[in-house]
Order: structure tokens, then sequence, then C-alpha cells
């Protein structure tokens, strides 16, 4: 039995564990049936919300588990959920942030693919918590089979009653709408998203009001990430004392890295935060060590958004505070690895096209910078940079950091401050030769 | 700190305020407030490319960068909302550099073809790049070039409507086009497509930005990416001069600022003078392209009398003469009384006035109207219709009304200011607008329940929102109950074929509301009952006391229409203006008043033998074409004076030609009763006089002058429109007893003529930029009326009525869904009024297909 996005996981381990617990079932082909997940322990957390518990009391069981968005910025889940202004009348929307699209990142993938129903339950939860009958999940167009399977799911979850009206007899109504992006990485990007989903082009707003006073149709929204959501139910089952006993002081619980690069073994890997980044590439169980034994040269330990680590800083704990003292950041948890035969202009190049093709172009720093940066660096890659362009990037990636709408221009331009402030020899290399410090380009995975 | 105290005295009472500090300067301003604005009230300019004042906040271009203390990031302040304590920079250091880094990145792509650019002199990008930029760029690669479309063009130019002419390359992005597009006008014709740095503005696929208020997007334009026609290649701006004006085709009195060269003798375009009261600052494309009518060379040039059945030009001196001649000549056949006097209300007061006296006073008749298009004036005063229809009405106080009503009118070719207002209340205030007409319209996009009544139902309509508001107890009717006719809300509702419910549901908010504004449009004032339904919305205005909490007001339709009523240009005005004429001239004919209705019959009884039409056409305008033209036919003398020749000016004696409103100081009333003034542009072209110089020039060969100077006449208009206040209601209901609507099984299909999105009145027709847009009349009907009538867009249609047929073009509503049609009356080369007759409420025709 194959799985439809073959993906090495650690579930036998987290089986086994404890503490780790969102890839348990993760290699079990049933998992994505109800039945099976039922059987599993699955709709527990949400029978118990619903029928035990008011929906303060869930926001503070999830306040106080400490659990942080792990779409990427971070955000304490249960503060964000108190941001809902109580006196409004207006009807409130979940929407669940299923536009999985930084480079490196898979881990929501899997979940949607292989355990839907936990991403499904953690949202039923979360719309408890803050008061919303419509859920929306917004999936990532180019991912047709999650698609295909949640809204299997969502199809099985009313048949047996989790969905519908008057869940588990409580008079709770609660409806879900799965919803395909149109393939922009902005709509990752929660008010382009909601945008999107309003059928508007999708386009950050500015801020303020922030989404949980005015998102979608004006109504107040909650827009959380997948494994947000289905890390809440194993909250609510085992309750908040146990989740911050999970990883370290601040950064509570256990995430999905999704490891990718020049390692012997890429994959997703649940484990818990503050885990060591280097025995992270290196262990036997996770990464296995640099592809071909060769050297390392840096490591994105977040997604392609986040600053470079050089190989000398990478014996830091995976967690949202550790990982800023080394001068980066967690991320959405993707680790990509790139050993010593990676041309750095040429990765750089890669990532700014990716920019410069995503920016939506609504602000003019990212729209009119991420193509001047394109340019500037492919001129560089292919032999034709000048004095001076380093210095110019270097001006144009200032001019562009922090005076964005959204956080697309600062996330285009960190990877390449850091490039250039960790490996600027290998950029003046370019200019002055024309050509390549390293080998090769090819092997880039 | 005298700043602080400074403002906060100028903020209302009960409003909460925030104080900041901004370049060291404190200042207090509502909460609410951007920083951007609370700046500009201390006059510290912040610059902009996409912040437009009446427009949300967007944050795109980045241009108004301002440093706050405690926030590590530079901050929007266009979007950024003042709080207590903030303290901000607008000019230091890092805000420089910001915006020194924006112009460098929006100069990037930006092509600097400011040589070859009509907007070079005016340019928002080229003064931001003088205040804020550098002189040289970074950048040193080809600059993205857009070329789709715009093949054989030099500039890469691309033409994406009847007057506006893209280009990609200059554009930087601001999305100002877009946003005015769909938030003040709702109008979806132009869009951003494809993303990123390739993103461009362009017009809709398959569609043309010819929306009714399409120039506003050149205007608002900060650089030369759109373009308008008449401007383009033209002129450059520091060689034009400027004069301000109003819109001489609404009653709203639009202000403009009309560019001319003294030179040349030319007007090249017309821009807005945002007044916040009236207009904020947007045009409809008929005031902006309109003052081509008075540069065309189709204007009348020279006098034109009557030899030999044909009309030959002739001196002023001859013209006077015979005009002289003529009126003595029916005056010693008949005595004075047998001479009418008919005026356009879309000429200033100084016209107006004096030709009032001339009527009265020199030629001492009674016999004068300003009310050509309206059908069935009758004999005795319509005081209820005339009360109702000048209200005291501001159009600003329809910004923060929380229920509007739209009754009886195509707003958006009616009144296409109000519409706009009404659109601004719903996007930022969250109006109730309800709409309520015949037929579906434009306007009502905005509408939170629009509601479709039967044709000719108007007071059943009204009558029904009394009697549910009485019914629902929500108001006290006292003996309304048994002057009005049907008894019952449903019964009223079953009439209009409207849903009882939401007729509850109107009377309700308009019962409830906090601020009501009810706006009633031509449907009424030209409708046969007016008088009727004027009652009817009296009766409606007092139950519910909608006068203490908002205003009611039947709308006038043109530049002066109020003026004309307060100048008592009504063959019987109301009791009041008529004794201050009394006692201005110390006079007072003592002939039979007669409206136009009553000359008109009378004319064709040969009772009234001259008639004076000054800048009117009731050939054209008339609702009974034939009618108005045997009876004009039958005169001894007629005298027309006009801007060009038109259908009546052909059956004229004599034809004089009249400046138009750019060429002559003059001032009108708008519908809210404000004296504005538009000034002289340019001279009288060719030999044209104003309407008060022919006055004068006629009265004085008659040998009465009028006045011996025009301070005399202004010092008579004055003291007029400072007597004449709003006429109370009086304190009583009226009986309202609708009439049985005729129906007629020949003719199913109620027909609806009114004017163009694109024109008002008869000579918009000559303005080449609004013929553009529209240059022949249609028939206006919804898809499934012409499935049944076998009709296609493009298609011929046969109109016929009992009178009369037409041949025009078949066009599908993207509006009207039920079976009644529209065709526009603008244009002479479709005799619609043919198929009207004047005694008919509600005109039928019927409709077939012309197979060739």
């Amino acid at each position: 039995m194959s799985f439809y996005s073959p993906v090495r996981t650690n579930a036998a381990e987290v089986a086994k564990s404890d503490r780790l617990h969102l890839f348990k079932y993760v290699e079990d082909p049933q998992q994505a049936n109800i039945d099976t997940f039922v059987a599993h322990g699955g709709y527990v957390a949400w029978r118990k919300a619903l029928t035990s518990m008011k929906p303060d009391e869930v926001r503070e069981e999830v306040k106080n588990a400490g659990l942080r968005g792990r779409g990427g910025a971070g955000f304490p889940t249960g503060i964000k959920w108190g941001f809902i202004p109580q006196a409004s009348t207006k009807p409130r929307y979940l929407v669940c942030n299923a536009d999985e699209s930084e480079p490196g990142t898979c881990k929501d993938r899997v979940i949607m693919e292989r355990d839907p129903h936990a991403m499904l339950e953690g949202m039923a939860v979360a719309s408890f918590a803050i008061g919303c009958h419509l859920m929306f999940v917004y999936i990532r167009g180019e991912f047709g089979h999650c698609i295909d399977v949640v809204n299997r799911a969502v199809e099985e979850g009313y048949a047996q009653g989790y969905f519908g009206k008057n869940i588990f007899d409580t008079g709770y109504d609660l409806d879900v709408i799965v919803h395909s992006g149109g393939g922009a990485y902005i709509c990752g990007e929660e008010t382009a998203l909601l945008n999107s989903l309003e059928g508007h082009k999708g386009m950050s707003r500015i801020r303020p009001p922030f989404p949980a006073v005015e998102g979608l149709y004006a109504c107040p929204t909650i827009v959380n990430n997948v494994e947000s959501l289905a890390s809440v139910p194993h909250i609510i089952n085992r309750g908040s004392d146990w989740y911050k006993s999970l990883g370290t002081e601040k950064s509570c619980g256990s995430k999905i890295f999704s490891l990718s690069g020049h390692v012997k073994q890429p994959g997703n890997y649940e484990v818990e935060l503050g885990y060591n980044l280097k025995d992270f590439i290196y262990s036997p169980e996770y990464g296995g060590g640099i592809l071909g034994d060769k050297k390392l040269k840096g490591v994105i330990p977040g997604g392609s958004s986040t600053p470079f680590l050089k190989p000398e800083d990478i014996d830091v704990g995976l967690d949202y505070e550790s990982l800023t003292t080394v001068g980066s950041m967690l991320g959405s948890g993707a680790v990509i690895v790139f050993h010593e035969d990676t041309c750095i202009v040429w990765t750089i190049m890669k990532l700014i096209h990716f920019y410069r093709h995503e920016s939506c172009g609504k602000c003019t720093p990212c729209r009119e910078g991420t193509g001047w940066l394109e340019r500037m660096i492919t001129a560089i890659e292919h032999g034709r940079g000048r004095p001076g362009d380093v210095e110019k990037i270097e001006s144009v990636c200032e001019n562009i950091m922090g005076r964005t709408i959204c956080p697309l221009g600062d996330a285009a331009v960190m990877p390449i401050q850091s490039a250039i402030k960790n490996w600027r020899d290998e950029w003046q290399y370019h200019i002055d030769h024309g050509k390549c410090q390293v080998k090769t380009n090819t092997e880039f995975v | 700190m005298a700043d602080a105290v400074e403002n906060k005295k100028n903020i209302a009472e009960g409003v909460p305020t925030v104080t900041l500090t901004i370049d060291g300067r404190e200042t207090t301003v509502p909460k609410g407030t951007t920083v951007l604005m609370a700046a500009r009230g201390l006059g510290i300019h912040i610059p902009t490319f996409c912040w437009h004042p009446k427009l949300k906040p967007m944050g795109s271009c980045r241009m108004c960068y301002v440093e706050i203390e405690k926030m590590p990031k530079l901050q929007v302040s266009c979007a950024l909302e003042a709080m207590d304590g903030m303290v901000v920079l607008t000019d230091s250091d890092l805000v420089k550099r910001g915006r020194r880094a924006i112009i460098e990145f929006i100069l990037m792509n930006h092509p600097l073809d400011c040589p070859t650019c009509d907007k070079g002199g005016e340019c928002d990008l080229q003064d931001q790049t003088f205040a804020h930029g550098v002189d040289d760029s970074r950048f040193d690669f080809q600059k993205y070039r857009f070329t789709e479309g715009t093949e054989g063009s030099t500039f890469d130019d691309l033409r994406i409507g009847p007057e506006i002419v893209l280009n990609r390359n200059r554009c930087i992005l601001c999305y100002k086009c877009v946003r005015a597009n769909k938030e003040a006008f709702g109008e979806y014709d132009l869009g951003a497509y494809e993303r990123g740095n390739i993103m461009e503005i362009h017009r809709a696929p398959g569609r043309q930005v010819d929306n009714p208020f399409s120039g506003n997007l050149v205007e608002i334009c900060p650089v030369g990416a759109l373009t308008n026609t008449d401007w383009r290649y033209k002129i450059r701006v520091w060689l034009t001069q400027t004069t301000s004006s109003i819109c001489p085709f609404s009653s709203s009195g639009v202000n403009t600022l009309l560019y001319k060269d003294d030179h040349q003798q030319k007007i090249f375009r017309t821009t807005s003078r945002p007044n916040d009261d009236i207009d904020d600052g947007w045009l409809a494309d008929v005031t902006r392209y309109g003052y081509q009518i008075a540069t065309s060379p189709d204007r009348l040039q020279t006098p034109l009398i009557k030899k030999d059945g044909q009309q030959v030009p002739a001196t002023w001196k001859e013209a006077l003469e015979i005009i002289n001649k003529r009126l003595n000549e029916i005056k010693d056949k008949k005595g004075r009384v047998c001479i009418g006097g008919i005026v356009s209300p879309s000429l200033d007061n100084a016209t107006l006035h004096s030709f009032s006296k001339l009527i009265r006073v020199t030629l001492g008749s009674n016999n004068i109207d300003y009310r050509t298009q309206y059908r069935m004036l009758p004999k005795e005063p319509e005081n209820v219709y005339d009360a109702m229809s000048a209200r005291s009405f501001k159009i600003s106080d329809i910004d923060d009304s929380d229920v509007i009503v739209a009754f009886g009118s195509d707003l958006v070719k009616e009144h296409p200011n109000e519409y706009l207002r009404i659109r601004k209340a719903c996007n930022f205030h969250s109006a109730s607008v309800y709409s309520v007409n015949p037929y579906r319209v434009k306007s009502a996009d905005v509408a939170r329940r629009e509601m479709i009544y039967k044709v000719g139902t108007e007071e059943v309509f009204l009558n029904g929102l009394c009697l549910a508001a009485i019914e629902a107890g929500m108001a006290e009717g006292g003996d309304l109950k048994e002057k009005i006719s049907p008894s019952t809300a449903a019964e009223a509702a079953a009439i209009c074929g409207v849903d009882a419910e939401h007729l509850k549901e109107l009377a309700a908010a308009m019962a409830n509301g906090r601020k009501v504004t009810f706006i009633a449009g031509e449907l009424v004032s030209r409708s046969r009952e007016r008088l009727c339904i004027s009652s009817a919305l009296a009766n409606l205005t007092r139950l519910l006391g909608l006068e203490n909490k908002g205003q009611v007001s039947i709308l006038p339709h043109y530049a002066n229409s109020f003026g004309a009523g307060k100048l008592g240009l009504l063959p019987q005005p109301p009791e009041g203006i008529r004794n201050a004429l009394t006692e201005l001239w110390g006079a007072w004919p003592e002939a039979e008043p007669l409206t136009t209705d009553g000359m008109l019959i009378n004319m064709k009884k040969e009772e009234v033998n001259g008639c004076i039409a000054l800048g009117c056409n009731p050939v054209m305008l008339y609702p009974d074409r034939e009618f108005a033209r045997e009876s004009l036919e039958k005169l001894d003398f007629l005298l027309v004076a006009d801007l060009y020749e038109t259908e009546t000016t052909g059956l004229a004696d004599v034809v004089l030609p009249l400046a138009s409103w750019a060429e002559y100081d003059g001032r009108y009333i708008n519908l809210e009763g404000r004296v504005q003034r538009a000034n002289r542009a340019l001279k009288p072209r060719f030999e044209s006089k104003p309407g008060y110089e022919i006055v004068e020039a006629i009265a004085e060969q008659i040998g009465d002058k009028l006045y011996e100077s025009s301070d005399q006449c202004e010092q008579e208009i004055s003291r007029l429109v400072e007597s004449s206040n709003v006429q109370p209601l009086p304190d009583k209901y009226f009986d309202v007893r609708p009439a049985e609507e005729e129906s007629d099984e020949e003719y199913p299909i109620a027909l609806f003529v009114g004017d163009d999105p694109h024109h008002s009145g008869h000579l918009t027709e000559k303005a080449n930029s609004l013929f553009n847009f529209c240059g022949e009349a249609y028939i206006e009907m919804s898809s499934e009326l012409a499935k049944k009538l076998d009709l296609k867009e493009g298609d011929s249609a046969r109109v016929e009525s009992k009178v009369g047929k037409i041949i025009v073009p078949v066009r599908i509503s993207t509006t009207i869904n039920n079976d009644v049609v529209f065709i526009p009356r603008n244009f002479s080369s479709t005799t619609v009024t043919a198929l009207l007759m004047r005694k008919k409420r509600t005109d039928r025709v019927k409709i077939s297909k012309v197979v060739n």
C-alpha cells in the first residue's frame, strides 16, 4: 500500500512515544477513513469540547498550552482566538490556511492527505472556541489529491454527524466549506487568502483592521494553519499541562519539520520543539547526514523565507527563540540543507525568481524590488555582474525590508541578505571571474 | 500646543479625540483620523500617489511613509490611525531615504517620456521626483515595455474606451482608477490583470471603458497612463489658463474648472474643482466633455431671418428691427396678451429674470414658463408640487443619512452626482438604500432592497407606505386613512405589484431611521399625475415626520430649474414671489396666465400669435412632438434663440445666436438653493450674445429699456432670492385618490423616455466626445423581452404608438428586466417624442422587428 505522495516520516517512533502525537497514525493507509480515525480515538476531543466545555474554557486551555502558530509567524494560537471582539454580533468565521506553498515545506500536505480528520477535528474545536458556525478550508489549488481527500472526509464527517446541524444533540451547528486556491504563494498570507476566498484577487490587505476584527466578508475571522489546528484536539484530550511539558519553556509542543535538500533521508519528521538542528540533520533516524558525505555548506531552518545558517551555527535548538538568537527563524519548519558544492548565487537566483514571480504587485517595493533583484542576481550568476553590484543588492534589500504591506517582501530579501553576509567572497568571485567557485549546481534536490 | 487647542475648537462636542505630535507640533483630531489627515490639518504635506481623499486607503504606493517613535519600521500614514501620544516624524532621514527608495522603484520601469507625455507639467510623479527623488538611476537594465495590443502605435498607446487612451508603460500601479471605478462609481469595466511587476491596468475582457464617470479615471491618474482624447497632444498644460465654472447640465451645480487658451479662444478640457459640499471632486462625463458644445464650429454664427420661406443670415440690427416690427403688428392686431415666452431652465439668473420682465412688463403678458418638457400642466398653480420640488435639501446631508430612498428616478441618468453621494453613504457609513422604480436601474446596485412597482402606480405606492406605517403602529394617521385609497397596505401592494412585506420594511426603515433622505426624480416630475404623486409624498412626509429628521425633495432637473422657480418664471408664481415681483416692477399684467401647455393649445387655436423661445427646443423635447410642431407652425411670429440650429429654430421667423454658459458671467441656483457663479472663459463665439443681452436688445428696440445697468438686474435678483423661502407644507393631509391606470391591448409595452447617461438635453449630441460615447438613439430592453420579440442586440426595431412610429436599433439592457423599454431623447436624428401623447400618463408602444 503506497501513498499518493510517498514521504518518509517518523511515524513508527511517534507511535511508541508518549510525547509525540501528530504523526502517530500517519503511516496507516486507512487513517483517512473516518471509522479508522474514530477507532484511533478521533473526534473525542470534539465531543468533549462540545458537550462538556465552554468556549472560553477551550480558549483558555489552548492558551495555557502555549500552542504557537505553525504557519510561520509563531503567534500564540489561544491569544489570537481571544482577539475576536466579543461584543460583535456579526457572524464569525474560521479559516484553515491549507495553502501550503513555502518552498521546502510539505508538512500540511501529509496531514491533509493521510489524516484529514485530525485537521477537521481541530477546526471544529477551534470553531466552537470562537463561536463560529461556518468554517472554511482554503487548500492550495495544486494539491488536487488533498482536496479530494479532504472533501471526502468532510462528507464522512457530515454523514456521521460530526458536522452539520445539531451536533451531538447540543444544538450547535457547524458547516464546512472546502475551497481550492487559484495558485498563488501570496494566498498563504492570511489577508490575501481572505481576499482570494471572497473571490477577489489574491492581494494582501492593509492592517489594521486585523482579520480577527474584520476578516472574511468584513466579519471577525480566525485564520489558522493546518498543523496548529491538528494539534488542538491533543491539547483538549490530554490537557494543557501535558502539552506545555513538551518542547522548551517558551516553544511548547512538538512540530513537524520538513527536511529537504542535500541530506540522505529527506522527509517529514515530528520532533519536540527545541530538538538540536545538528542532530536532526545527522541523526540516522532523521536526516542521516549529508548526501555523498560531503561537507555542509549551509542550512535554511524554516522555509525559503528565513535566513541561512552557517555550519558553525547549526548546533542550536529547533525552536522559536533559539533560532532567533543565531539570526534565523523557525518559520514553517522546512529545513533545507545545502552541501559544499552548492553555488550560493545560483541558489539565491532560484529563490528570487520564485519571489519575483509570486509578488502580488500591490505595493511598490516588493513589486519593483523583486524584479530588480532578480535581474541583478541573474546577471551575476550568468557572469555579467559588475563591481558594486553586491552593494547595490544589499541597498535594494534594505529598501524592501520592513517596507511592504505583507511579509512577502521581507521573505524575499532575508535569504539574500544572509547569503551575502555569510558568503560575500563567493558573490565577489562571481563578479570578478564571471563564473562559479564551486563545482556543480545540478545536485540541488 | 496652540495648534492642538485651535484644532480642538473645530471638533464637534462629544466626538472622541486623540492628541498626537507631528514634527514637534501637537494636534488634536477626532478618533479615527489617519496620521496623513492629521498632518494635513497642520499644513504638513506628506507626498502620496495611491491615496485619494474620497477612496478607502490602500497603502500600496508606500510614498506616504512616516517614522513613528517606538515603531521600528516606517509606517504608511495614509492608512495608519492616529493614536493618543503618537510622536510622528514626517521628514526624518529615515523617511527621506524611504521616499527616495520608492521614487527609485517607481521610476525603474517608468519610460520617462515626459516630452511626449500629456501629463507633463501637472504630473504627480514629476513633482515628487523633483521633491523627493534622486537625479540618477541605479537601474541599468532595459525597462519593461508593454506592447501587447498596441501594434501600430508610436508610444505603446492603447485605446480602452471611446475617450480614454491607456499607456501601461507609464502606469505606476497606484490602482486609483480601478478603485474609484469600483468603489465610487460601481463600475467594473477596468481592472488590474496579471501580478507582480508585469501587472497591468486594462479594460475588462470584451469591454470598453465607457461608463458615465469614466473621465474621472483620467483626472485622478497621477501620471500619464490614462489620458483622454480631447486633451491629448492639443496643448501643454502650462500654456492654458483656467476659469472656474459650473456644470450647466445638471441641477447639482457641480463645480468645474475650464482649461482654455485665450489666444486661440478655445476650451481644451474640463476638470473638477472639488467642492465637498456638492461634488466631492467627481464629474459625470456629460459635465466633463459638455464644454465641447461651446467650441463646436457648427454653432449658429449670425442671426437668421426668414425671407420667402428661407432662413437667411442677417445682421443683429436687421433682426431686431424685424422683431420689433412683427411684435408691434401682433400687438396692433390682437393686443398684448397673445405673446408667449418659453425659456430653458439651464440659463442663468440674469437672463431668466430679464426675460421675465420683458414678457411681463414690456409685452404685458403672463404667458411665461420654463417647463417645456412636462405634459398636461394644469391651469391652476400646482402648489403642493411646487412646494415638494423646492424643499430645503443639502447634497452633503446624504452622506450621513442612514436611510436613503430613491423614488421614481434613474439616478445615473438624472442626478449622477447624487448617485455618487449615495454610494459614498453606503460605502463609508453603511446607509440603507432603497430604490423604488418602475424598472430596474443601475443606481440600485447599492440598494438594500430594490422595489419595482407597476408602471403608473407611484401614488398608490406612496399611499401604501403611509398605510403600512399606520397599520404597523409606526405613526398616528389621523384622518389620513379616509383621504386615501386603497384602504390597506396589502391592497396597495397588490396594485403596485410589490411584496407587502417589502412595503412594510421600507415604511419601518423610514419611520425608524435616524436621518432619512428621500429623493424623487423625473418619473414624478414629468408624470401627468405629478400633483397627485406630490400630494401623496407630502402626506408621507407629514405622517413620518421626515422633514424633522432628514430631507424630502422632488429634485429639479436642470442647472437653474430651482432658480427659475425662485425667480417666478411660472405663469402663476407662488404668492410671495408674485408680490415681490409686483413690488419691484410696480405692475403685474392683467392677462390670463398660460402654461407651456396652455400656450401651445392657444397657438393651435391661433389665440396666441407670437412666441419667444429662449434656449429651448420644444419640438424635440415636448412630450408630444406633432402637437408642439403644429402649434408652433400656426404662429404669426416665432423668435428662437439657441446655440445651434434645431428643429425649433427651423420653424422660426427670426433665429438669434445665443452665447453658451462659458461665454459670459452667469449665476445659477442649484437644487440646494445655492447661488453659484460660472465665469466667462471665452468671448461669445461668432456673433452670439448672452441671453440677457438679447433680451435687453429686444426691449430696447421696442423702446422700453429694462435696466439702466446690469447691477440693477442683479439687485432685483438678489432681493427675490433672499425673500422667497422654503414654503411650509400645509398642516393637513391631502386627498389622494389614484386614477385607474388605462391599459391598451394593442400597445402593450410601456415606454420611458429620458436622458442617455452620457447626455443631457438637446445640445450635448453636438459635443464630439459625448457623441463618441453614444451618437444615436437606441431602444433599451430586457433580454427576455427581446427574445419574445425575436430581437437581438443591434437589430432594428420598429416602435409604434397610436400617434407615431420610429425605427431604432435594439440595445439589450444590463438592468431592465421587465416589459418596459427606454429610448433616449437627446438625439435629433430620432424623433422619439413623436411616439408620445401629451394626455396619456403612460406611453405605450408596440415593437416589431424590421426585416430587411
